[in-house]
């Protein structure tokens, strides 16, 4: 026997790859905001790509907009609010992206 | 023996007394003229029986007249009367035994005929022994009292029915020919023997009795017109110019018998109004039923209700027949809800106020309160699900936002206060429509959202040709009720439908593929029950290649399947046919399993797809069953028919499964389910506080659930948890303290 597949109508979840490859995790939150990466900063009313992610090279992930905002004030002094490090963006590229779907 | 001076005292009153008879007459002419006086107007008056056969002599009327003038003029005229008074007395059995003959003929005949001629023949007793008017008022009144005095003494219980019937009968007389004079005789003769103001009530109550009737024969179950002026005018035309004999009798002009008539009439008038007022406040579930074709009785109702005061009676019936016939399980909710929408409607006709309906309200909406599936049924309708035939929802009502109570503007010029009627919690809400009412059952429209998400994921997931024009229009009329910021989430979820159109287009010119996933946000959707099953073969092989597709076109962003939701069209291609299926992924998975090998178990399946519960494993597998592509050879062992079969008779057939949902809901959690989830978290905290502090009340674990984040059950939800816990053994209750079970 042969099984054909005409169509299929499937449903999935998107997260952003936070190489957190873990199945079942709750899900991270934004260190500044703490509303899962998933979910939108507190300004913005639309998840995804309305609301996007930004990685520094520290490690550390938040969400751009909370970011921005905290680099915007004095008191940042460019730095990852997490570990005080000066804030780089990390450059990514799509080659860079693990494969974690196993 | 006499001393003088009372021998000369008697003398002087004899002396008198002579004088006064016999006047300034010679001799003792005058007494004898006197005596003849007295003997002729003794006969005269005397009474006589009516049923002797002689005549009744004749008097001359000259000598009577003088005879009484001479009487009166010796001032003897008390004496003869009292003379008169008890002859008169002497002779009443002459009148006891004409009615006991005749109230002896009526209690075997019961017709009121007999009546009438007891009457007329009373009337003529009464006459004939009547002084003559020459005597003076005061001697016919005399008379008068003790005639009536001794017949209504003498007439029998049975008198009074007859006097009921006999008058029942002149109103059907006058009703049916309202210019004949039959009966004035009647009216004149009770009129003479005051039988009039003796039986008023009587009279009256024959007048209600026939009213009565008449309202209930017109207006019994008759709802879609007004009644009230049709009766009015049958009031007018009918009751009035019967009433006009005892009630305006005497009377010489109109204007005279209007002024006579005001008390009665008014009293009748009420009577008509009581009589409907009451129908229609027994009638009144059915009517609110057959709203709005019952727009008449509505109105009549309201009428009636000023002039009677009847509004409580109103309540309590519809209170009554509401929880006899409404609140009860075996009523469908969305029955009582639209039956609760009539209600409000009906009530506002009758109480614009709306006191009345504040009290009816009250009990209907404490039951939907309690029912769990009421949110999901006003959700169902606010959104038009088109399967049920009348929708609460009115839709020539403006949408508009949901209300809230106001506070009252006492700086308005137009305020009014409250009915004063109104209980101590009625709040007026004049203008708010029948949505903000039905949604105000619940103290908060959170519930409402939630469900609306659920009821809203469900009928996305269940989109097969991607037309979200319909889901659209109802959000967006649900974004003017409820607010924009409340229908956040499922704009976010209507996007969710659109970007993976639109995403799907685009993988799908890069790379061609059959799989078209809807790619839904976390945390925007309901919880959408987990499964842990891994597609097999070429599927999973699908999913991978379509993840890396998505992640190439959006390089931060990567996909996790939720393979248990969807639909699998597909296509098998048996050695001697085909077979075209649209299923499930369950079943897709387990028919790609069958084309490694022809035999497998249900055990073995089940560990190739991952966890899956055993029973859902079987309703799959007999999909296939059903449609012949699988058969069960023996028990928990499917075969792969590469060949069809006939059934063989005989052999261990299953029983004919129900046939699968084509349509099946997506398994979204239903909010039950969820706040059931999130209680397993409070249950933590509750077994922490009954570890460290023994035993409870349920009060006391309330107030300190409260300090837990997130906590907003009430009392009465965390009473059902308790209960459900203590049916499972982990917690005892006594004495309504709890304390962790054994």
């Amino acid at each position: 026997m042969k099984v054909h597949i005409k169509h299929w109508n499937a449903v999935a979840q998107w997260r952003w790859n936070t190489g957190n490859n873990d199945q079942d995790d709750e899900g991270d939150v934004c260190g500044i905001c703490r509303v899962p990466y998933e979910g939108c900063c507190p300004s913005c009313k639309m998840p995804g790509d309305d609301c996007p992610l930004i990685w520094g090279e520290c490690s550390h992930i938040f969400h751009m907009h909370c970011l921005l905002k905290w680099l915007g004030t004095t008191a940042s002094k460019q730095q990852c609010p997490m570990d005080r490090r000066p804030w780089v963006t990390a450059e990514r590229k799509v080659a860079d992206i693990p494969n974690n779907l196993s | 023996m006499a001393s003088s001076a009372v021998r000369a005292q008697v003398a002087a009153k004899w002396q008198e007394s002579f004088a006064r008879l016999n006047r300034t007459e010679p001799g003792i002419a005058g007494l004898m003229g006197f005596s003849e006086a007295w003997s002729l107007a003794t006969t005269f008056l005397k009474p006589y029986d009516l049923n002797n056969p002689t005549p009744k002599p004749q008097y001359d009327m000259r000598q009577v007249g003088m005879a009484f003038d001479t009487i009166n003029k010796c001032r003897r005229l008390p004496v003869m009367m009292e003379v008169f008074l008890e002859d008169l007395r002497k002779s009443q059995h002459l009148i006891a035994r004409e009615v006991e003959v005749h109230m002896n003929l009526y209690e075997s005949d019961s017709d009121p005929e007999t009546v009438r001629r007891l009457i007329f023949r009373l009337v003529e007793w009464y006459n004939a022994w009547k002084p003559t008017a020459e005597l003076g008022q005061t001697i016919i009144s005399a008379y008068t009292l003790a005639f009536q005095t001794h017949l209504f003494s003498i007439l029998p219980a049975s008198f009074a029915r007859g006097v009921k019937t006999l008058v029942a009968a002149t109103l059907e007389r006058t009703i049916s020919q309202p210019s004949d004079q039959h009966d004035r005789a009647l009216w004149q003769a009770f009129d003479a023997l005051s039988l009039i103001e003796r039986y008023e009530t009587l009279i009256a109550s024959v007048g209600y009795e026939y009213i009565e009737a008449h309202v209930l024969e017109e207006c019994i179950g008759k709802w879609a017109e007004p009644m009230l002026a049709s009766l009015r005018s049958w009031m007018i035309d009918k009751i009035v110019p019967w009433m006009l004999w005892p009630f305006a009798r005497g009377a010489s002009n109109a204007d005279e018998a209007k002024t006579m008539m005001q008390g009665v009439g008014s009293r009748f008038d009420f009577h008509m109004h009581k009589t409907l007022c009451d129908l229609r406040t027994r009638e009144i579930f059915d009517i609110i039923v057959d709203f709005p074709d019952s727009i008449g009785a509505l109105q009549d109702l309201k009428e009636c209700l000023q002039r009677v005061d009847q509004r409580a009676e109103l309540v309590q019936s519809i209170r009554r027949s509401n929880k006899k016939r409404l609140l009860h399980p075996g009523a469908d909710t969305k029955d009582i809800l639209l039956s609760y929408v009539s209600t409000i409607k009906c009530l506002r006709i009758v109480d614009p106020p709306g006191v009345l309906l504040f009290k009816v309200a009250d009990p209907i909406r404490r039951y939907l309160r309690d029912r769990p599936d009421t949110i999901r049924c006003i959700v169902a309708s606010l959104v038009g699900d088109g399967e049920s035939g009348d929708s609460l929802i009115d839709d020539n009502e403006p949408i508009q936002p949901l209300q809230q109570p106001e506070m009252e503007n006492y700086a308005d010029p137009d305020w009014t206060p409250e009915p004063i009627d109104a209980g101590p919690d009625f709040r007026a809400n004049k203008t708010s429509d029948i949505i903000s009412t039905i949604v105000s059952i619940y103290d908060s429209k959170d519930l409402f959202i939630k469900e609306l998400q659920v009821l809203l994921a469900q009928r996305l997931l269940a989109i097969k040709d991607g037309n979200l024009d319909r889901e659209r229009r109802n959000i967006e009329i649900l974004k003017i009720r409820f607010g924009e910021p409340a229908l956040q989430v499922c704009e976010v979820m209507l996007r969710d439908m659109t970007d993976s159109r639109r995403i799907d287009q685009h993988v799908q010119s890069q790379k061609a593929s059959i799989v078209h996933p809807t790619i839904i946000s976390r945390h925007f959707w309901p919880a959408l029950e987990t499964s842990g099953i891994v597609m097999p073969g070429q599927f999973k092989a699908l999913q991978e290649q379509y993840a890396q597709d998505f992640s190439v076109f959006k390089p931060d962003k990567v996909l996790r399947w939720l393979p248990h939701l969807g639909r699998v069209h597909l296509e098998l291609e048996l050695e001697d046919r085909t077979v075209e299926a649209d299923v499930p992924p369950l079943e897709a998975a387990f028919i790609e399993l069958f084309s490694e090998k022809n035999t497998w178990t249900v055990d073995e399946l089940i560990s190739r797809v991952g966890s899956v519960s055993r029973s859902a494993a079987l309703k799959a597998l007999a999909t296939w069953v059903d449609r012949r592509v699988l058969k069960e050879d023996s028990e928990n062992l499917f075969r792969l028919l590469s060949v069809a079969e006939e059934p063989t008779p005989g052999a261990k057939n299953p029983a004919p499964k129900p046939a699968v949902g084509e349509d099946e809901l997506p398994p979204v959690m239903s909010v039950q389910q969820q706040q059931a989830e999130q209680m397993k978290v409070y249950w933590k905290f509750i077994e922490g506080m009954l570890t460290n502090l023994g035993s409870l009340g349920l009060d006391r674990i309330q107030a300190m659930l409260k300090f837990a984040p997130g906590y907003d059950r009430t009392i009465e939800q965390l009473g059902g948890f308790m209960e459900a816990a203590k049916r499972e053994g982990l917690v005892t209750v006594k004495d309504g303290m709890w304390k962790l079970g054994k």
